[in-house]
């Protein structure tokens, strides 16, 4: 497999569980930006570890996404049933913290970076099998639980939350836990794929977590389609290859491009290219021709 | 008649002994390639594009000019720009396609990318000519990079030290510093250098990214009442703070001490005619009187509406030149058959590389980092920068 | 003293700045239920326009005004019929929807004017415009020209707006169009005519607000917008979504607040402490200080 082939299937796959990461809570109607933080905060706390204490990464791994997992959880706990614009805000505000906390902070290279991560495997080679099966397994095992949650009673109720809140609440449906439960999941998402996404730069600068990040990745989620988790799967390394292969002269003009297919989309196909029906049709279509 | 025959058979044998010395010579220094490509890893769209664009023509500039002159080793070179567009996830796809078949690659441009994609081109064993970073950056990737700058803590005390020493009634300095890569460090250095001449430091102001007035930031500096200011910031936000100094009352222009870094066409068009007398120090004198600098200067200014070329305007005219050199005076033929080996050959010949005859000036590189380089201070006036002192290691 | 007087009044400086944009976006919000995260980038757009007309009109500055005004109306005419196809619900406001929009429209406002205008340098406006020396200055205090003209025009703004909306029947046909255009239709009100109005309205805000940033910063870049714009977007929640009174008292609290905060304590943090101190507000008033007034 080519280098620039690997970078991409693993950045896109970076980009799928960050979309997945924002999709969790806008069933929810929440625009769950501290989930860039999130990657920030774990990214760099897993690098320091590894660099600085001799951390093997899996253990590195791990206190990301705990790391992850125990700031969304502590912040749920004031924003589980809160209004967008709040949830909103909390994101911002962790984000400017996070990033202006990196750069007065030596020990993690403050605004210089981090650099020279060590590989995670042997070679260079074993180290991008490595991440390349890692960030995957992810993929399929966090897809697994996306899938299951949106089959089951709670991931109905989220559906239920998307469309009314007052009709979710009057049906029995706690509001509070369940926010508390897609905002510490998504968040927990979060800081493993920033330290997946620094070990395969195997460095770590303020500049690959921005606002940026929040552009790119509701652009995957709207463009793709915002009402199931298929439209991620493929809007994520669509927009990223796109550009990629767009020529030269276009590729100048690709934020421009990216603008306008976002806009033509909402106002064209506010759910996305992926909606709904189309998800259970092909389901229904692939069923049947399983029975077959 | 024997005479004849031995001088017969003597002209034969000097004739084919020529000969076939001509042959393996050109043996040794047959080019394969049609077109020696460069690939240029660089910000052409995004926040820094006007930088990224300059930085293209001057590689292309040197390319122009190397064509003209006959090639390398008798082949046109070409640069190819190749868009990061300040994302590491693009440099790190376009790295890993370029060192593929690259025999050396120009950039990235900047930081970000540089930390994400450098590493591969070091993995593949490819010199990636980081040209306009500090060396605390490109030393992280050696012997596979090399630095345009020696150790920042070396460089820059000599050139604050010069122009505190240009006014030995500034009795203390405060320096607003931006927050963003090596230029915590480079203030640092500026602050090593004043002391040196028993300047007192007042601290740093730092300079918030977003930062869209500056009036708290100057309020703050001036209560402490300095004598003179440095000023290590964004080009735009340094014009600014400038133009706010003046206007609470600050006149001593001259004891206004721009970095390199601010060094930009950001900087002449938000200040003006504000920035008039303040000093600042680079890399480059603008007005050497040379042919080769003038043919430059003279071309800039007229793809660019008049304008100056910045001092990181030469940087990557240089990295081309030098790969001109390099491969000329290793004789590598660009066979991709033997490309790893050509590679190293290109790098070694750059990391040492003696007498490299720069655009303005000529310097020496001692295992990737320049030696003897010249730093400038320059007095504003007009949008131009009028040379005050030049400063040698 | 001094020094804190001086701080007050460069952040009320910043703080006119806040309060411009939040106004304008609060308009918008008020006419139009469009919450238009991007409202700053469409201002720094109509800032180019004027800068272009300065230059090639010798510094005619009716001109410019008039160019910057006009480019907004367009901008918005064309926008808010995206806008309104979007909304599920036109009585309600759609912040997500409606954000999303306006992140496209701002990536191609920020990127056309990277790659369109003087290179994608910073633009400087004309001394004269700016004012060249300070209207008032002792010691460390100084006050602009421009800074006096945006607070005070920010000011009146406000009550303008305020006046117009709620106390004139075009400003009552506007909102009513924004809060149920079927019920405005019935009770007679030309829905087109006074949409595309309401349009105009704030487009000639945008406009003026362009020029009077203009005057006070005497700079724009094509991340101008970005920059400012979560602050705006946190003036407006954290004041109460359309509350233009509270967008006023909290632009010109937040102005001084970051002045304060880069005097005394950090410009590094002065952005985190700033959104902390704003995060602390909406957890205890999540309709905002002043209560929505949609």
């Amino acid at each position: 497999m080519s280098l620039a082939m690997y970078y991409f299937l693993t950045i896109s796959a970076v980009y799928i569980l960050m979309s997945w990461a924002l999709y969790l809570p806008y069933r929810l109607a929440h625009l769950h930006f501290l989930t860039v933080a999130n990657m920030l905060i774990s990214g760099y706390l897993a690098g320091y570890l590894v660099q600085s204490h001799g951390f093997p990464f899996a253990l590195a791994l791990v206190a990301g996404f705990t790391a992850g997992g125990l700031v969304g959880y502590i912040v749920s706990l004031f924003i589980d049933d809160a209004p967008t614009f709040t949830v909103v805000i909390v994101g911002f505000t962790f984000i400017y913290i996070s990033r202006t906390a990196v750069e007065n902070i030596k020990a993690v290279g403050a605004t210089m970076g981090m650099f020279g991560l060590p590989m995670v495997a042997g070679t260079p080679n074993a180290h991008r099998l490595t991440i390349l099966i890692l960030v995957y397994a992810l993929v399929v095992v966090v897809g697994f639980l996306i899938y299951r949650f949106e089959h089951s009673r709670v991931g109905r109720a989220a559906s239920v939350m998307f469309v009314d809140k007052d009709l979710a609440t009057s049906m029995g449906v706690d509001i509070k836990k369940l926010g508390r439960l897609v905002q510490t999941f998504s968040s927990l998402i979060a800081g493993g794929c920033g330290v997946i996404y620094g070990f395969i730069y195997r460095s770590y600068h303020l500049d690959f977590f921005t606002f940026h990040l929040v552009g790119i990745f509701m652009t995957v989620i709207f463009v793709g389609g915002y009402t199931t988790m298929w439209g991620s799967l493929l809007a994520a390394p669509a927009l990223y290859g796109l550009s990629l292969i767009l020529p030269p002269a276009v590729a100048s003009w690709r934020i421009v491009i990216y603008g306008a297919i976002l806009i033509a989309v909402l106002v064209l196909k506010p759910e996305g290219f992926i909606t709904r029906r189309l998800a259970y049709t092909l389901e229904t279509t692939l069923s049947r021709w399983r029975k077959r | 008649m024997n005479k004849k025959v031995v001088v017969f058979f003597l002209v034969l044998f000097v004739s084919v002994s020529l000969v076939l010395v001509g042959c393996k010579k050109e043996k040794a220094a047959k080019v394969v390639v049609e077109e020696w490509e460069v690939p240029f890893l660089n910000s052409l769209t995004g926040a820094i594009a006007s930088i990224g664009e300059y930085l293209q023509w001057g590689a292309e500039r040197a390319a122009y000019e190397i064509n003209q002159a006959g090639g390398i080793a008798g082949k046109p070179v070409k640069v190819i720009g190749v868009d990061t567009a300040l994302e590491p996830q693009k440099g790190v796809v376009e790295m890993g396609k370029i060192v593929e078949w690259a025999l050396v690659a120009l950039g990235p441009v900047p930081e970000p990318v540089i930390m994400a994609a450098a590493p591969i081109a070091v993995e593949n064993e490819m010199m990636t000519m980081t040209a306009t970073t500090s060396l605390e950056y490109a030393e992280q990737f050696f012997p596979w990079s090399i630095s345009w700058f020696p150790k920042t803590a070396d460089r820059l005390p000599p050139l604050s030290r010069a122009w505190a020493e240009m006014h030995p009634d500034m009795k203390s300095v405060i320096q607003f510093v931006g927050i963003y890569g090596p230029w915590p460090g480079m203030a640092a250095s500026h602050v090593v250098g004043i002391e040196e001449v028993g300047v007192k430091y007042l601290g740093d102001v730092e300079v918030p990214q977003d930062a869209v007035t500056f009036g708290p930031l100057v309020v703050k500096a001036l209560d402490q009442k300095p004598d003179g200011v440095i000023i290590s910031c964004w080009p735009d936000k340094a014009a600014k703070i400038v133009q706010e100094l003046k206007s609470r009352g600050w006149t001593e222009m001259e004891k206004v001490l721009l970095f390199s870094s601010a060094d930009d066409a950001a900087l002449y068009t938000t200040g003006g005619a504000d920035l008039n007398g303040a000093v600042i120090y680079n890399y480059i004198n603008v007005d050497q009187d040379t042919p080769r600098w003038n043919a430059f200067k003279e071309a800039y200014q007229k793809d660019h509406n008049g304008l100056q070329p910045p001092s990181l305007s030469t940087n990557y005219y240089d990295a081309v030149y030098m790969i001109k050199r390099a491969i000329e005076e290793t004789g590598v033929t660009g066979d991709p058959k033997k490309l790893a080996e050509e590679r190293e050959l290109v790098a070694e010949a750059m990391l040492n590389m003696k007498n490299f005859e720069g655009l303005l000036f000529k310097w020496d590189m001692s295992s990737g980092v320049p030696t003897n380089k010249p730093g400038y201070l320059f007095q504003i006036q007009d949008g131009r920068k009028k040379l005050v002192k030049e400063i040698r290691p | 003293m001094q020094v804190f007087i001086a701080q007050v009044i460069n952040g009320l400086s910043l703080g006119s700045i806040y309060v411009l944009l939040a106004t304008g976006f609060n308009l918008l919000l008020l006419v139009a239920m469009i919450i238009h995260f991007a409202y700053p980038q469409v201002v720094v757009f109509s800032m180019y326009i004027a800068w272009v007309v300065l230059r090639y009109t010798g510094n005619s500055i009716v001109l410019a005004v008039l160019a910057a005004i006009l480019s907004s109306v367009l901008l918005n005419v064309i926008s808010a019929p995206l806008f309104q196809k979007i909304m599920k619900n036109r009585e309600e406001v759609d912040i997500n929807t409606t954000m999303v929009m306006s992140l496209g429209i701002g990536m191609i406002i920020t990127d056309i004017l990277s790659h369109g205008f003087n290179k994608g340098l910073p633009i400087a406006f004309p001394p004269k415009l700016v004012g060249e020396t300070p209207i008032l200055r002792v010691g460390l205090i100084s006050l602009m020209g421009g800074q006096v003209a945006s607070l005070a025009v920010g000011v009146i703004a406000v009550s303008g707006i305020f006046l117009l909306l709620y106390k004139t029947r075009p400003g009552r046909a506007f909102r009513a169009i924004a809060e149920d255009p079927n019920g405005a239709r019935l009770v007679g009100i030309p829905l087109l005519r006074t949409g595309l109005e309401s349009y105009a309205l704030s487009g000639i805000l945008g406009g003026l607000i362009a020029v009077l940033l203009a005057m006070l910063l005497g700079y724009s870049s094509p991340g101008l917008g970005e920059q400012v714009a979560h602050k705006v977007l946190a003036v407006s929640i954290i004041a109460g979504l359309g509350n233009l009174a509270g967008g006023l008292v909290v632009g010109l609290a937040l102005g001084i607040m970051e002045a304060l905060v880069q005097g005394y304590i950090s410009g590094s943090w002065s952005n985190a402490i700033a959104f902390v101190v704003m995060l602390l507000v909406i957890l205890f008033r999540p309709r905002g200080l002043f209560g929505i007034k949609l």
